[in-house]
């Protein structure tokens, strides 16, 4: 690995100095389980390293706030995988959580970071796009939220700023029963990157939210307000019909080694359909939301 | 040692469950590696590649790259001397260095030396190589083509008629009259079937360490075959085997990857420019570009009597071998001389061609040239059987060889009651029995020869108090060579098992052994401690005679004990009476050998055979082509199990190896021969949570083989029918066959969905209404 | 907030290994495996792939489990960091190291330190998992000689001794050679060849 400084500092507003003032030769530092990958493959070689691991501001907390809850900076998998209050609102969030990487890789990686690095294949980002999450950013100008869906750019590049930070994940309480679920499709059954990763989320009022990754630059959220994708009884033929609709956008890279663009496509709607019926399963058994 | 169960001297004698010798160290964290060696004052070297696989290297300068503080050494072609070194266990074609041209990608042309890992690691990137790419062959229709660019000059291949094309070497075997036997088949199978390249993954990645040792050098490497690398090292050098001294510390997994010479020499020549120490460790992503198995696309023909009789077979098998030779034409040899399995034919062609291209070098890997045609010809009888109409279970036995047949003209017969393996394997599985819906079940085995030739020697000291020094130069790679040969000390020996140290690893210390490979060192390296045992023994028969005054055929010493008249005595008690005071200790030697046959085509008959049995059950996901193994049963023949606990050990370790090349492993190549997927993230290998649901292993133990006890070796057959079995438990499950490897999701899914893919690149057959 | 550290400079951290206090000094750019294995000489944690697919390099940091190859060395200033070498208490083998003998789980042995800190891990928050949760917890450690089995085995058969260090009296557990018994037979010393 290439040398480089380091930094530790322990308030946010010098964190934000500092990744402000190196631009694009500075690189936050939280879990690091990408980033010290990329380190020392050498595909990114910035002359610092900001830990923000010892910022008094930011923290590893899930917290239940007015009408959200929210995840602090340093939230990490294992946080996620182990509370019960995501477990029961956020089904979807804590099985993506669960897929991502071994115990090991899930003790330090971040879900902020998971949501920075913008990687098409991130596990998190579908279930947080259903659930409507807003990212929390604080720059040299204070702070934003942003609606997840308008975070994204393409792999590797999101709406932040020069200078920002994310601090928080939030993501808006749910207001009524909802049936919610994570799906993914891999190489083995071992942790793995996915080929097609997607969650799916059904509301008593008929309306689907789908988002999926890994067949396109960026995650893609899309509903069906129809009420078609939402009903028991619909026929399978309808809906594989209106999946297709919805997932015009998807299109995966031709060049992946990981899985073809024809089979990627397949397999979300294969996804498609599979997590729309368990969507509506427990919507229906309301052992979940 | 870590046990006292042993206290009772023989408790852990041969057939007994030992506790691994080496465990200890194992599960505290202190058995040193060839890299958890000190190396306080040793150079860091690392390795200078292009990202190509085929160039033509025009110039190095290393001018930036020595000028990084630590630097020792920018080594380039130009300090070697000249011509460039070369080496190689069959043919001397791999250079230490490339010579103008790479051959494959992650070659090096030139490696640096520095004081620290980041110095080294800095330069080497500063070491300014200009190339040209050139276009390179790494499919095998692409390197047999006319016109197909040559992966290895003529001039190096002086002499041979095949030196201007791509094949290395085509062996021919066969016996009987094909041609005449066609027409009395009643069907014919064909099917082309295609094996894919893999990589050895032993979790630990290769390291060298070389240094001045006095007038001559000391290598350390994590090497099976320790008295084959100080020849090669000999003869590079120019130093006599004396001057040589090779440290073989346990590697951390090898799978045959760890048999030959890879990156020692250059380190060699590192040390002896620079004077000093100089140690390689590699990425796991160049031990990618180190070693690999062979490719191969087989072509079966089988004929058959509408009885499930087999009449002929026809094999044509390519492997596709990497740009030097290693000891990869060797398992192209050995992979089709016994590829026509463990049938009863009466008459067979096989052809089979070594292929070189501008990939890795392959060369041995668990199996040794055999998996990829028993994949073939094991997924072929699988076809017949469904075209004939017979239970695949039934064909098997139909034409299984019985114990004593000479199912391969001039070599070694049936050495095992093979059906005993295949019965067990069926009963285990419920082969009749009723299935869930969605599943189907396959059964194949698989037949490997074991060592052709063998030379092993072993030291054995009976010290003064009874415990026991063992020298063996097999190297311990995870298969417990050290357990079974302290086993079998302590039981001939009467001493406690953690009374016996067995000493491996040091070319100055420990006597001559071939090598480790083909499951070889419990028949070969067992027997020749066994002897030399049986020579302490001997020592110990005269020493009672001369302390009873009687003669010494009155006297019998036997496994740990000294028989005189009625009395038993502990071997023990007779040494120390017999040492008396000034002490000392008894020393035996012992030999074993497997001589080699000039007239035999591959040097020499098989020693034993290992046979194994497979027998899976597997769900398929039609919509999303997954493979789920739900049952996997393994039964080897292993003639007796020195250690039942480590028998299972290999069997479950080469049965999950073996799913990994049938479900998951391959390698990964860009439109110009670069490996897209180096390294841990996108070369997948089975994990815990890729098990089949349920493993059984088991074994049949009839004492049959030429080891110590009527042991065989065991550790490869597991994987070989690996492959074939799954395949066959997809066909029984969708009815889909599948001739290409590895059976990924998308690979089963495009299988399944023939009209959705269209005309695919996945070569299949979709079972008709037959 | 300190000044800005040059590129390569050292950094003083202090840690805690094993139950030993260590203050060194660090590059920034040497991961916690580089600063385990060639500054404090601990090599039982072992390196392979180093993007955090294989586990050889797993450690505990602070009661979790973490590759440490994808962690700075300075990340592990303030640390409690448990290592392969850590796992044994006075010279007794933990429940899980005598089950990893027991069933052969050790077969060359590279990926077993891993395996037993990952296992220590689960353990400790699991005390009684099920096969399912001992296959999820060590996923994340390859074992290219094992088909596994033996490995979950031990965990699942250590388990039901206790995940701590339990003293059985069993010389299973001990990790000097046992005594080697009745030595009056060795020949007098005094007697030593000349
Ligand atoms: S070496 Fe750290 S996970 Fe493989
Ligand atoms: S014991 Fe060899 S890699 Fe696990």
């Amino acid at each position: 690995m290439r040398a480089f400084a380091y930094e530790r500092p322990t308030r946010l507003d010098d964190a934000i100095a500092l990744i402000d003032g190196h631009g694009p030769d500075a690189r936050p530092l939280a879990g690091g389980t990408d980033l010290i990958i990329r380190l020392r493959d050498g595909s990114l070689r910035p002359r610092i390293v900001v830990d923000v691991k010892g910022v008094a501001e930011l923290d590893a907390e899930i917290r239940e706030e007015d009408g959200f809850l929210a995840f602090g900076a340093l939230t990490t998998m294992t946080d996620i995988v182990v509370d019960g209050r995501v477990g029961r609102d956020y089904p979807a969030l804590a099985e993506a959580a669960l897929f991502v990487g071994s115990v090991q890789i899930r003790n330090r990686a971040t879900l902020v970071g998971n949501m920075c690095n913008a990687s098409p294949a991130a596990d998190t980002s579908p279930a947080l796009l259903v659930y409507g999450a807003r990212i929390v950013a604080t720059g040299p100008s204070g702070t934003r939220r942003v609606p997840l869906d308008e975070f994204f750019v393409r792999s590797g590049v999101t709406t932040l700023a020069r200078g920002e930070l994310v601090q928080a994940i939030e993501l808006p309480r749910p207001t009524g029963r909802r049936g919610s679920v994570h799906l993914r499709r891999t190489r083995r059954r071992g942790h793995d990157l996915a080929s097609v990763t997607l969650a799916c989320a059904v509301t008593p009022d008929g309306v689907t939210r789908l988002a999926y990754g890994s067949v396109g630059p960026r995650p893609v959220l899309v509903l069906d307000d129809t009420g078609l994708l939402a009903d028991p009884t619909a026929p399978a033929a309808d809906k594989v019909r209106r999946l297709e609709m919805l997932f015009a956008g998807a299109s995966p890279s031709p060049t992946s080694m990981r899985a073809s663009p024809q089979y990627r496509l397949a397999m979300l709607h294969v996804l498609g359909l599979r997590a729309v019926a368990t969507a509506i399963e427990r919507l229906a058994s309301g052992a979940s939301q | 040692m870590s046990s006292n169960h042993g206290a009772e001297a023989g408790a852990f004698g041969v057939g007994a469950t030992a506790p691994r010798v080496g465990g200890l160290e194992r599960v505290t964290g202190r058995q040193e590696y060839v890299a958890d060696l000190p190396h306080g004052d040793a150079l860091h070297v690392k390795l200078v590649t292009v990202d190509a696989a085929r160039a033509r290297v025009d110039v190095i300068d290393g001018t930036r790259a020595r000028a990084v503080p630590g630097v020792h050494l920018v080594m380039t072609p130009a300090d070697l001397p000249q011509p460039m070194p070369r080496f190689g266990p069959q043919r001397r074609d791999r250079p230490v260095l490339a010579v103008g041209e790479t051959k494959y990608h992650g070659e090096p042309v030139a490696a640096v030396a520095a004081e620290t890992p980041d110095a080294a690691e800095e330069a080497a990137r500063l070491v300014e190589v200009d190339y040209e790419e050139l276009p390179a062959v790494f499919t095998i229709e692409a390197a047999l083509a006319t016109g197909a660019p040559l992966v290895q000059e003529p001039s190096l291949r002086p002499g041979d008629p095949l030196a201007t094309t791509n094949i290395l070497r085509e062996h021919r075997y066969g016996w009987g009259d094909v041609e005449a036997a066609s027409n009395q088949a009643d069907v014919v199978i064909e099917g082309t079937y295609a094996f894919p390249m893999v990589t050895q993954f032993a979790i630990e990645p290769h390291a060298f360490m070389a240094a001045p040792d006095g007038d001559g050098i000391a290598i350390w490497s994590s090497i099976q075959h320790p008295y084959w690398l100080q020849r090669v090292m000999a003869d590079l050098v120019e130093l006599p085997l004396s001057k040589v001294r090779v440290f073989a510390p346990d590697p951390g997994g090898a799978f045959g990857g760890k048999q030959h010479a890879k990156y020692e020499p250059l380190v060699a020549f590192i040390a002896r420019r620079t004077g000093r120490p100089a140690r390689l460790v590699l990425t796991l992503e160049e031990t990618f570009q180190a070693v690999r198995r062979g490719a191969a696309e087989v072509r079966v023909r089988a004929g058959f009597r509408s009885d499930g009789t087999l009449v002929f077979r026809d094999i044509e098998a390519n492997y596709l071998i990497g740009a030097y030779a290693d000891i990869a034409d060797r398992t192209v040899a050995k992979g089709s001389y016994t590829s026509n399995g463990p049938y009863r034919v009466p008459s067979v062609r096989i052809v089979a061609r070594s292929v070189l291209s501008h990939t890795v070098p392959s060369t041995a890997f668990r199996g040794f040239g055999n998996p990829q045609q028993i994949w073939a010809v094991e997924s072929n009888m699988d076809e017949a059987a469904r075209i004939l109409e017979i239970d695949p279970l039934e064909l098997r036995l139909r034409n299984l060889a019985r114990r004593g047949e000479a199912f391969i003209p001039h070599e070694t017969p049936a050495d095992g009651d093979w059906a005993a393996s295949v019965s067990r394997a069926a009963e285990l599985i419920s082969w009749g029995g009723p299935r869930q819906p969605g599943r189907g079940r396959g059964i194949a085995v698989g037949l490997k020869s074991g060592p052709t030739t063998g030379l092993s020697y072993s030291t054995v000291r009976l010290l003064g108090d009874g415990s026991v020094v063992v020298y063996a130069g097999t190297s311990d790679m995870g298969q417990g060579a050290r357990t079974i040969f302290a086993q079998i000390a302590a039981g001939e020996l009467g001493a406690p098992l953690e009374w016996v140290t067995v000493v491996m690893g040091d070319t100055a210390v420990v006597p001559y052994d071939q090598q480790t490979s083909a499951s070889r060192s419990s028949v070969l390296m067992g027997n020749a401690v066994l002897a030399a045992c049986r020579d302490v023994q001997s020592k110990i028969r005269t020493m009672a005679a001369r302390l009873e005054g009687l003669p010494d055929d009155g006297i019998m010493v036997d496994r740990g004990e000294v028989r005189i008249g009625e009395r038993v005595l502990p071997i023990r008690e007779v040494l120390v009476r017999g040492l008396g005071r000034l002490g000392g200790e008894v020393i035996g030697v012992g030999e074993a050998r497997k001589e080699a046959d000039p007239d035999h085509p591959l040097g020499g008959t098989s020693a034993f055979y290992e046979f194994n049995c497979t027998a899976v059950e597997v769900e398929v996901d039609r919509d999303t082509g997954d493979v789920t193994v739900t049952r996997h049963v393994t039964v080897s023949d292993v003639g007796k199990a020195l250690n039942p606990l480590q028998v299972r050990g290999q069997d479950e370790g080469a049965a999950i190896m073996g799913l990994g090349h049938t479900l998951m492993e391959h390698y990964i190549f860009d439109e110009a021969g670069r490996i897209r997927n180096l390294g841990a993230i996108d070369y997948r290998i089975p994990t815990t949570m890729d098990l089949p649901l349920r493993m059984e292993s088991d074994t049949v133990e009839n004492e049959d083989g030429p080891g110590p006890y009527g042991a065989k070796g065991m550790s490869e057959g597991a994987l070989l029918p690996v492959a074939p079995a799954v395949a066959a438990a997809v066909r029984d499950a969708t009815g889909v066959v599948i001739r290409d490897l590895p059976l990924t999701p998308e690979r089963v899914w495009r299988a399944l969905h023939p009209e959705l893919t269209g005309a695919p690149e996945v070569r299949q057959a979709i079972e008709g209404a037959r | 907030m300190s000044g800005m550290n040059a590129m390569g400079a050292r950094h003083p951290i202090d840690l805690t290994v094993n139950g030993q206090r260590r203050s060194i000094e660090v590059f920034a750019h040497h991961t916690l495996l580089d600063v385990l294995r060639e500054d404090l000489g601990l090599t039982g944690t072992k390196e392979c792939c180093l993007v955090g697919e294989c586990g050889a390099c797993t450690v505990i940091i602070d009661g979790r489990s973490v590759d440490s190859c994808l962690v700075l060395g300075v990340e592990a200033d303030g640390a409690e960091v448990t290592t392969v070498e850590g796992l044994a208490v006075d010279g007794r083998l933990s429940a899980v190291q005598r089950t990893f003998l027991e069933t052969g789980a050790a077969q060359c042995g590279f990926c077993i330190p891993g395996q037993l800190v990952s296992a220590h891990a689960l353990l400790a928050d699991v005390p009684h998992p099920t096969r399912p949760q001992v296959e999820e917890g060590l996923a994340g450690n390859l074992c290219r000689c094992a088909g596994y089995e033996q490995i979950i085995e031990a965990v699942l058969s250590g388990a039901d001794l206790g995940s701590s260090t339990a003293d059985d009296g069993r010389d299973q557990g001990r990790l000097s050679t046992p005594a080697m018994g009745d030595r009056s037979a060795t020949p007098d010393a005094e007697l030593a060849p000349q």
